[in-house]
């Protein structure tokens, strides 16, 4: 299981940076740069925190496994929001001009 | 000396520490294991022994294990036994005043004096390890004569790594090699069962410990993880984890000093059923751990406390190695996890040392310790400081190697680790699906 889940994450990896590479490249390079950045660590934690849910599951830390989920998998829905809306892939409206001037 | 400044004199932070044991540290234990080509290679033609890499720990354990743990090598001298700051002049001490002796005496009360003659033997199973153990307890299984042609040993480095592993090949979990501290020795050895100690005076039972041999070879087993994440520490398996130990560790022992015996030098096993040396030094002189808050047990990077020791001592000519420095003493000051966790409260929360017996240790009280564990109404003996101390409750995983990596690095990452460790509930927590033994209420 420990192999597969090796297998796993360097496939969804490479597939990941195909996927985000075409919205990842902007016009200032610190923005491309923090892009990628938050992607390895967004990434990275996900992994970390699916292993230790896994290994600690596994021997049977109960305590550890279930503060694990709300940590690690709390974070990582955090940059991950962070990540879709710098990449692009969740818009917030923005509120109109006009609808501020009718006040 | 007020009370500051004494606090002053006991606080030594390991910054402190390693100015001290700069030189030695720097040099390593590698530098100490040097011996010449040409010794070598006529050891070779004499025994037929192809030889590892200089400075190798063993040939089946090329490098000593202990996890992540960032360890130094520091040095064994009159103001130091590893980490241990010697203050004084260490008297040896005599058998009959360790905690289950006091308790056989009558010294610690009367349910403890009854209690001790059959806290181990109440639990069929440590009954049972306990008297294999006893074949090995005469004083002719664990020291005799040499055989009387000494074989030569050209290459006393060559003769540590094989000497290491030997003890590897006879399933020690780990070995190290040590300069005999002359203060370890007891003072006088007892001679006689529990049950005899209170009716005898103490001097018809004692014989002073004349020995004093120049190495000893501490040999260390694990007490069997699952086993600890599943028992509460002071259940009906906590005497057997310790005696699984001892009988493994007492055999190892036994059989390593025969050898050498017959390798025509001189050599004393020294195990559960027969010392005539206290363990905690020659476990810090042998390089397998630093001395905790527990007062008298010492933990090691990997096993934590988790282990149980036997030993040799010998003149076969060896080049032991460095006691070890991995953090534990800014570990242990911020702590505190065994002495929140004590069902005897025999473990002290003080910020600094005591000095004790020429040493500075923490004010622990191995009396109530011993109390305890003889009158346990719960299951037979105790180890729940073991069990939750965070050197030695997890499995083997990336986070626990970066978790020793950054516990042997300083009271603030000492800190961050024992917060971290709570947070998870690890070591107090127990695992019912490892729980595989067998409960007796009614025998305890
Ligand atoms: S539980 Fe903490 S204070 Fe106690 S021996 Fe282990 S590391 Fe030291
Ligand atoms: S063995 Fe038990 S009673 Fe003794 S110090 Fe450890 S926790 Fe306390």
């Amino acid at each position: 299981m420990g192999t597969f889940l090796v297998f796993l994450a360097g496939m969804l990896f490479m597939a990941a940076i195909f996927f985000i590479k075409p919205r990842a490249k902007q016009k200032e390079i610190w923005k491309t740069v923090l892009n990628w950045v938050l992607f390895v660590v967004w990434y990275a934690i996900t992994w970390m925190g699916i292993s230790f849910i896994y290994i600690n599951a596994s021997v049977g830390h109960v305590k550890a496994t279930s503060t694990a989920i709300f940590l690690f998998l709390g974070i990582s829905v955090v940059l991950g929001f962070i990540l879709a809306r710098l990449l692009g892939f969740i818009k917030v409206k923005k509120v109109s001009d006009s609808a501020t001037s009718q006040l | 000396m007020d009370n500051k400044e004494q606090k002053q004199t006991y606080k030594i932070n390991r910054r402190g520490f390693l100015k001290v044991g700069a030189a030695a540290t720097a040099m390593g234990v590698m530098g100490a294991l040097k011996a010449s080509t040409k010794v070598a290679n006529a050891a070779n033609e004499t025994l037929n022994y192809v030889p590892g890499e200089k400075g190798q720990w063993s040939k089946l354990h090329p490098n000593p294990d202990y996890s992540g743990a960032a360890v130094r090598y520091v040095e064994h001298n009159d103001e130091w036994l590893g980490t241990t700051r010697i203050v004084g002049k260490i008297k040896n001490v005599s058998e009959a005043d360790m905690g289950f002796n006091l308790a056989a005496r009558g010294l610690l009360g009367e349910e403890a004096q009854k209690e001790v003659l059959r806290f181990v033997s109440k639990y069929p199973l440590s009954a049972a390890l306990s008297k294999v153990l006893s074949a090995i307890a005469p004083d002719s299984a664990v020291e005799g004569k040499p055989a009387e042609k000494k074989l030569p040993i050209p290459d006393p480095e060559q003769m540590s790594k094989h000497i290491k592993d030997v003890a590897y090949f006879l399933r020690a979990d780990e070995v190290g090699i040590g300069k005999m501290p002359p203060y370890a020795y007891y003072s006088h050895r007892a001679t006689v069962g529990r049950d005899l100690m209170a009716s005898l005076p103490v001097e018809s039972w004692t014989v002073p410990v004349e020995e004093r041999l120049p190495y000893v070879i501490v040999v260390m087993v694990d007490q069997h993880l699952e086993t600890t994440l599943a028992s509460t520490g002071y259940d009906g398996i906590s005497s057997a984890q310790s005696f699984r130990g001892y009988h493994a560790t007492g055999n190892i022992a036994t059989i390593l000093a025969q050898y050498i015996r017959n390798l025509g030098y001189n050599a004393r096993a020294h195990h559960a059923r027969n010392y005539a040396a206290v363990m905690p030094p020659v476990i810090i002189a042998a390089g397998l751990g630093e001395l905790s808050r527990t007062g008298d047990s010492t933990i090691h990077p990997r096993l934590g406390f988790r282990h149980k020791v036997a030993a040799v001592t010998t003149d076969l000519p060896l080049v032991p190695d460095k006691p070890i420095d991995f953090g534990l003493q800014d570990f242990c000051r911020v702590c505190r996890k065994c002495a929140e966790n004590c069902p005897a409260g025999a473990i002290s929360f003080d910020d600094d040392y005591v000095e004790y017996n020429g040493y500075l240790r923490w004010n622990s009280d191995f009396r109530k310790c011993a109390v305890f564990r003889t009158t346990n109404k719960e299951g037979s003996s105790c180890g729940r400081c073991m069990k939750v101390c965070p050197w030695n409750s997890k499995e083997d995983s990336w986070f626990h190697l970066a978790g020793t990596w950054i516990g042997s690095r300083g009271e603030m990452s000492s800190q961050l680790l024992k917060s971290i460790d709570d947070m998870f509930g690890y070591g107090t927590e127990t695992i019912e699906k490892y729980k595989w033994w067998l409960e007796w209420p009614e025998l305890y």
